[in-house]
Formats: C-alpha cells, structure tokens, sequence
C-alpha cells in the first residue's frame, strides 16, 4: 500500500482496491489499510472519492425505513449523558489487552489536540502565533495528546492524557506536507511525558495547513522509515 | 428535503445545536436506517448501528465542508461504512489486498462503447456494459454488504471467479466513467 506511478499497472489495481473499498468487499483489516492509506495519499485518497461519488446512485436502492422511535431517546441519552462524564479513558485503556488489537484490526479513535508555534522565523520572537491541529481518527476509544512546539529550541513535547501502554508497540508521529512522502517526527514518548526534538531541516516546515498523523508501529518506530502500521489519528494545522 | 436544509442542520450540529440534531434525525434517519437494515439483516443490529451512526455525526459534522459533497451523500457514506465496518467485524472474510490480482486488459465493446458516449457518462450507463449478472454482482456488493464469499454462493462460481469478475468490472467502469 505505497504510492504508485499514475501509468504504471499498480495504479489499476489501486483503482481496483479503492472500489472494491467502497463496495465494501474488502475485511475489516484491509478496510483499515485503505482508510490509513487515504489519510496519507491524496491521490488515493481521490480514486476512493471518486467511486463513492460514482457509486453513490446505488443508494437509490435504499427504501427509506422508519427507525423505531425509541432510538433518538437512546442516541440522545449516550451522547450528552456521555458528554458529562470526563472525555477520557478508563483507568487501565493503555493496559487493556484488547487495546494493541484494537489499534491494529479496528479503526482507533483519537482525537489528539497538538499545539504548535509557527517559526520564530516568520514572527518576532515572544510573538509566536500557536498553531492548533486538531487529529481525529475513529473508534469508540479515545486518545488525547497534547503537544507544545517551541519554536526557540525546536522542542515539541507531547503529553497523552492516557498513556501507561506496556506493550510492544509505539506510536510514531508524521509530518505530511501536500503530496510529499510522510516524514518522521519521531516516536511518542512511551510514558507520556517527554519531548520529540524536530530535527533542524524540519522545523522550516511547521506553518499552517501541514497535516501532522500519528500511526501505530512496531515499539522503537517504522522499521522502515515510511508509515507501516494503521494511521490512528491525523488532521492539519491551523491558526485557532 | 432540499440540499440546502441538510447542509445548515449539519453546519448547526457542528455548533453541537440539539434541536438541530433533532431535527436532522427526524429528516434523514429512515434512509440511514434503510442501509443498516439492509446489510445487516438484522433489526436489532440496525438499530444499534444506527444510534452509532448518529453519535458519530455528532461528533463529526464539523468535518463536513460545505459546498463539499452532497450532504446526504456524506451521511450515507459515514452510515454504509459504519455498516460495512459492523459486518466485517461479524463476520469476517479474508484479507486480499496484499495479494495478486488478476487484472487482465478487457477489450470494451465499441457499439455499447458508442452508446454510452452518446449518452454520457452516467454510472448506471456503464453499468449497462457489463454482462447482466456482473453488472448485478457489482450492485449486490454495494447495495447488500455481500462479500466475495456470499456473492460466489449466490451467483454459484467459484470464488476467484467473483473475485476477477467484480475486479475486472470495477476497471471496465472507471474506463468508461473517463471515457
């Protein structure tokens, strides 16, 4: 699942596979390869777009059903009775067993707040204006991370709100510009609390509309140096 | 209901306005529920993947952009794929895409392929290229959640023979869709 040459027959097969996605033929775990895949190729992620626009007649098959009444109550109740509660996990979500299955068979949930600055380059210093990215993936668990970019000494310090995992795995951070391949920011501290040091040819990068995403990969980071595991969570920066 | 009422509801969601919500439940659930129905077979399973849906419109409406899609083109894809994800963790089928796929270059016909150019490039156009029970296989798929398995039982082929039939009708769509 790389970006392929446009003329090349791999991109058939992508066409292939973006249907066959929004057919709805593929298993669960395939569903999560595309869907991680549309997070950091556009290309792709237009081949998809592209079939549920062209698919979308079929729907006319969908004779509307009346829901029984009884489940706008229940919807209403689980989510503002749940909006109450405090917004994250459990005592022992990073522990939980199911937690590593979850990340890698099942779309995760995150919503991951990352707080940046924008370059001391492009502002005066002690003026820096915070860019604000909200990353949101899927599922019914949730993640928070919060991070803090110091443009002065390129230190970004993440802080997930619930984060005690003993398992072998990491959550590694991107950064995607356009088009461009992800590049690595450097893996989540495993204890929640630390700091990733952009390195010097990257932080030039952080401004405005960049996409940051956070995937789920073998405990010390891609193998690689490419996104290997499920995307988890992505969005793109933004003045708040 | 125009599209125009869709989209301020959804935009007033994301203002997280109850009565909204209300009011775009009231309006666009028996569609929704239909597609849970549908793939899932199961009534009680429907509703609860339709009060998962709705929470996650709640949630999510602030993603829709508007000018975007058609609103209730978004709403229908968040529920068939909320569905779909219900179905495949039910009953789950076997991982393919890391495999090899036939994909062998099919010649399109040059009389249909007049056809279809002189009356645009409709989907259900194209879809009328196929063979009857390709064309059909392809809309069970989309329109029942069937998988490969379900879909080589009902159609009694083997089944990499779906497999290559839905795959190479997939690229003889996108091939006249572009044409």
């Amino acid at each position: 699942m790389t970006t392929q040459n446009p003329e090349s027959g791999d991109s058939r097969r992508d066409q292939v596979i973006a249907g066959e996605y929004v057919l709805g033929v593929l298993s669960a775990d395939d569903r999560r390869k595309v869907e991680a895949r549309m997070v950091l190729d556009g290309a792709f992620a237009a081949m998809v777009n592209h079939w549920q626009n062209n698919l979308s007649s079929f729907d006319d098959a969908y004779e509307p059903i009346a829901p029984p009444p009884q489940a706008l109550v229940s919807i209403e109740r689980r989510l503002f009775a749940e909006q109450a509660r405090p917004a994250v996990a459990r005592d022992g979500f990073w522990n939980s067993l199911a937690l590593w299955r979850v990340l890698t068979l099942a779309s995760v949930a995150g919503l991951v707040t990352v707080v940046t600055f924008s370059s001391g380059m492009l502002t005066p210093t002690n003026q820096a204006k915070p860019l604000v990215a909200e990353l949101t993936g899927d599922a019914s668990a949730t993640i928070n991370l919060l991070a803090q970019y110091d443009a002065g000494n390129g230190a970004l310090k993440i802080t997930p709100v619930a984060a005690r995992q003993a398992e072998a795995k990491s959550l590694e951070l991107w950064l995607i510009e356009g088009d461009n391949p992800a590049k690595s920011l450097g893996i989540l501290p495993q204890t929640g609390e630390g700091e990733i040091i952009i390195p010097l040819e990257l932080r030039s990068k952080f401004g405005a509309g960049v996409t940051l995403a956070v995937s789920v990969e073998p405990f010390g980071g891609s193998p690689t140096g490419t996104v290997t595991g499920p995307v988890v969570a992505a969005g793109k920066t933004r003045q708040p | 209901m125009a599209i125009d009422d869709i989209s301020t509801l959804i935009g007033r969601v994301s203002l997280k306005d109850r009565a909204a919500f209300s009011a775009l439940y009231s309006q666009t659930s028996p569609k929704l529920f239909a597609i849970c129905v549908r793939i899932l077979k199961d009534r009680a399973e429907a509703e609860e993947a339709l009060q998962e849906i709705y929470i996650k419109i709640w949630q999510r409406a602030d993603r829709y952009v508007s000018g975007g899609p058609h609103p209730m083109s978004w709403l229908l894809v968040i529920a068939r794929n909320h569905a779909i994800d219900h179905l495949r963790a039910r009953k789950p089928v076997a991982n393919t895409i890391d495999e090899a796929y036939d994909l062998a270059d099919s010649a399109p016909d040059p009389e249909k392929t007049a056809i279809n150019a002189a009356e645009g490039r409709r989907i259900d156009n194209c879809m009328n290229e196929l063979e009857a029970d390709r064309a059909d296989a392809v809309r069970k798929a989309y329109v029942e959640g069937l998988s490969y398995e379900e879909l080589a039982e009902v159609f009694g082929v083997p089944l990499n023979t779906m497999r290559t039939w839905l795959r190479r009708s997939l690229l003889k769509l996108r091939e006249c869709m572009e044409r």
